[in-house]
Parts: C-alpha cells; structure tokens; sequence
C-alpha cells in the first residue's frame, strides 16, 4: 500500500515538474481524440444521410384489376417471408384511385379520362421495402418465377433499377471510404500516441537508469509512468469530450435544415455518452500503456 | 566479503575486457583500483553492481553468488551496496532530499524512519541546510555529497566509488576522500575506483593495479605504479 501511495506521490511529481513535457502530451492526445471524434462525427451523418435515402426507395407491384383480396394476401405473405424484406404495404383499389385523384387533382384532362372509362381501373398495389437496395432484384426476380408472376400487371423496378443500382453502389463506397478512413485513422492515432510516450520516456532515459542504480524495482519505476498515462488519458478524454459537445450542438443548427426527421449530434452523443466514454478512455488507455511499456522494456533492461 | 574467481568478461569474442580476475576483499577494507583508461576498471565495478554478468568466473559478496543472479533480484542487491559516481547520477527533477529519501522509499523504508534518519545523513554530509536545493543550485562538490549520502543512507556493507572526484577541484576532492575515510572508519568496505595518483599515494591503503584486463599488482599499502 506504501509503494502504492508512493508511486501516486511520484506521478504527481513527474507531471508537476514536467509540466511542459505533461501538458504537450495532453495536447496531443487531445488532437489526436478530435481527430477520431470528428471522423465518428462524419461516419455517423454518413451513414443517417445514407439511410435516410434508403428509406425513401421501394418497389411497387401493380397488380391486375381481377386479383381477389386473397391473391393480394397470399403475394403479401410470399414478399414478407423474404428476410431481406424490411416491410409489405398494401394499397386496395380504392385507396390507389383516390391516390390518383389526388395526385392528379389539377389536371382536368386525366380526371375526364378517368370519368370517360367509368368505375375503377386501378388494381391493388404492394408497396416494398427491402432492407439494402441491392435486394430489390432478387425479390422481383424471385415472384416471376412463382405462380404469382400473372397477378402483376407491372412493377415500378424496371424504371428505377439502374437508380437502386447506383445508390447501392455509392452507399457501398461511402462505407467503404469511412471503414479505409477509420483505418488510416486508427493506424496513425497509434504512432502519434506511440511516439509522444515515447519520447516522453526517452527524455527520462537517464533518470530511469539512476532510480535502477539505487535499487528501485522495475514496478517502482515503471509505475509512475502507468499512473501519468492514466491521468493524461481521464484529462484528455475528458476535455475531448466537452470539446466535442459543443462543437456539435453549432453544427447541429446546420444539420437540422438537411436532416428532417429530427436527427441529432448532440442526442446521439447523449444517448450513447457512457459507451463513447468508456471506448475511448480503454483505447487510449491501451495505447499509452502499450506504448509506455514498450519505450521502457529496453531501459528496465538490467 | 567480495570474492571474484577467475572472472572474465568479454564485449566482443575477440577482445576479454577482464581476463581471469582472482581477489578477495575483507569487509572493512579500503581498497583503491588504479589503471589507465581500458584497463577494465568500470567493468569491474559493472560486475559488482549486476550491470553486468560475467562470460566465466564466480562473483560472490558475503554469502551471494551473484554470478547469475537474476534480473528481479537485482534491485535487492543494489539496496545492499551504495554506488558513488563521478557524474553524480542524482535525479534533476528531485530535491536533495527527495534525491537522499528515494533511496529509502525504493526499499519500502516507513515514512517516519526516511523523515528521522535523511536529515541526519544530510547533516553528517554537511547539506543539513540545502535539503529543498535543487542538484542544479549545487556545486559539485556539493553535488558529490548529495550522491554519498544517498549511498549511506541505506547503511550498506559495501560502497563502490567509481572515479568520485573525476569531476571535482583539488579542495573538494580532499573533503570527498575525508568523509569516504570516516565512513570506512564505521566498518564500510570501501571500493574507491580512482585516476587519482596523489589521493591514492595519500591513502596508503591497498591498491591494485589493473592493465589490460588483468591484475598486475596488488599491494596491502601500495602506491599508483602506472
């Protein structure tokens, strides 16, 4: 417990009395912290904006005006058994007229048209949503080699299949970019935080050798440095995180006129404060610890 | 008791930086190792401390065989032998007393004994005033002293003084080579590792004499031969 305690003592000591050397540290953890925050930040409205553009893409089966209600439910069954499926909509042949009428409410010359055949021409519609773009051909694929193929009088796949295989292909790419990024990321936050311990011990290379002179023992050395890392990361995790807050609730005010269905940094952030808070002071901590240990094997060396 | 048997050490295989080291040193003996630069003076004090291991031979001190001794087990060794060198090897970072006291806080000493027994051995030394000094507002004289009373303060059998006053004028010399004579006077084995013709003609104390690796005198009151 002594040793402990004076392990605690000399940390203090180390980060008061290297208070250039301790506050550059933090600086750069810092930085180092915004920079992966500000990527999280960017793959997080990537992938909302890319959902959000998801969720306005389905595929519709028109389906002839004889088909009964049980056709229109046993289609329904077949779609929704597809795991790729997210939803199956169902438009009856009213509902599909007075969403004609509707749309076409200013143009007298389709309403007269629509009068002159009398009654309903329309059939039901289903109105499908799969959970990736790409999906769409399998399932359209999949009904025309069923029974169900001649209750489809048409499908609005045909005209928009090159478009779902464009937003497929660059939803795929943005991941792909973001997960390329992460990985940059990841790879040079380790050299800055390696390099930054690092030359933080090598400046304390000759004190190290005189306390392994005196007889301290390797945990006695190495302990101070393990507790500095640990304060250094708690300090700039913690300011990180307050960095972060604000900056997000200024960019939230932009984000708000893009995304309509309410979505928000800050609420993001909010919700998942503890999971975030605790990732990064265990990544930091892992590297600091890591890179701490490393730069000292060759000094403790006896 | 230091015992060495047939201790040599090689760096590279072609050159044996000691060759086939036998001595013997009582405790509370005074003994100055004398030789020209290479001669494997510094080796052998590395070999003392387990800075080193040697290629072949036995090192013994009182009752340890130190031949192998194991890197975890190191750190008890040097609590047991106080190291005295010529550019001093005081943390700039500490003060005076924190210097003299972390050799005491490395060794699990009580807080109450370390505040009880540095200011004591900072007062023998004669730093009883400067204990919130810096080793950079020191001279070096001063600094010297700050090194052996961090090397006292532990009480060890055995001090080992690589070149002390290597870096120190004639005046400091003669203090530094007056408090290591007291200390011996206490029953310390003392090793004085030295250049110093005119401190080791001074001591007439046993002297021997290294070159090129090997033992080439050794004399009960013996003078610098080289």
């Amino acid at each position: 417990m002594t040793g402990l305690l004076r392990i605690i003592k000399f940390s203090f000591q180390d980060i008061g009395r290297n208070l250039g050397l301790s506050l550059m540290t933090v600086f750069i953890l810092i930085l180092m912290l915004l920079s992966v925050n500000t990527l999280v930040t960017m793959d997080i409205t990537t992938k909302e904006a890319v959902r959000l553009v998801k969720g306005q893409v389905n595929v519709s089966l028109y389906l002839v005006e004889t088909a009964t209600e049980k056709n229109v439910k046993d289609v329904q069954n077949y779609l929704a058994s597809f795991a790729e499926v997210e939803s199956v909509n169902v438009l009856s042949r009213e509902e599909v007229l007075e969403s004609f009428r509707t749309r076409h409410q200013f143009s007298a010359e389709v309403l007269q048209a629509l009068a002159e055949l009398g009654g309903n021409p329309f059939g039901p519609t289903i109105i499908v949503k799969t959970r990736e773009p790409g999906d769409y051909r399998k399932i359209m694929e999949s009904i025309s080699e069923t029974d169900y193929d001649p209750l489809v009088e048409a499908k609005s796949f045909e005209g928009h299949e090159e478009a779902l295989d464009r937003i497929q292909a660059i939803t795929t790419r943005i991941e792909r970019i973001g997960f390329g990024l992460a990985a940059i990321f990841a790879i040079i936050s380790f050299l800055i935080i390696f390099n930054t311990v690092r030359v933080a011990i090598h400046t304390q290379r000759v004190e190290i050798s005189i306390k392994r002179l005196v007889g301290a023992n390797n945990w006695f050395i190495r302990g101070p440095y393990l507790v500095e890392s640990l304060l250094f990361t708690i300090v700039s995790v913690g300011l990180t995180m307050v960095i972060m807050y604000f900056a997000l609730a200024w960019l939230d005010r932009y984000l708000g006129v893009v995304f309509p269905n309410g979505f928000s940094l800050t609420k993001y952030y909010q919700s998942n404060m503890l999971y975030l808070l605790l990732l990064q002071l265990f990544a930091v901590l892992l590297l600091t610890v890591t890179s701490s240990s490393l730069a000292m094997r060759r000094q403790l060396k006896v | 008791m230091i015992k060495l048997h047939s201790v040599t050490k090689y760096y590279t295989p072609t050159a044996p930086v000691l060759k086939d080291i036998n001595l013997a040193i009582k405790p509370g003996e005074f003994v100055s190792i004398v030789g020209q630069s290479g001669a494997g003076k510094t080796t052998l004090v590395r070999l003392l401390i387990a800075e080193e291991r040697p290629t072949r031979g036995r090192i013994e001190i009182g009752d340890w065989d130190i031949t192998d001794i194991k890197s975890s087990v190191v750190p008890y060794l040097r609590r047991q032998i106080g190291v005295i060198f010529h550019d001093f090897k005081l943390l700039p970072k500490k003060t005076v007393m924190e210097n003299v006291s972390f050799a005491l806080e490395v060794a699990g000493e009580t807080s109450s004994r370390i505040r009880q027994v540095v200011p004591q051995v900072l007062h023998i030394v004669g730093l009883g005033n400067k204990a919130d000094r810096y080793p950079n507002q020191l001279s070096g004289g001063e600094q010297q002293r700050v090194v052996i009373a961090r090397s006292l303060v532990h009480r060890p059998k055995m001090l080992i003084a690589d070149e002390p006053t290597g870096n120190l004028d004639a005046i400091n010399t003669d203090e530094i080579i007056e408090i290591l004579k007291k200390i011996n006077e206490f029953g310390t084995t003392i090793l004085l590792v030295t250049h110093n013709r005119e401190v080791v003609n001074r001591l007439r104390r046993r002297v021997i004499t290294l070159a090129d690796g090997q033992i080439v005198s050794d004399e009960q009151t013996g003078k610098y031969i080289i």
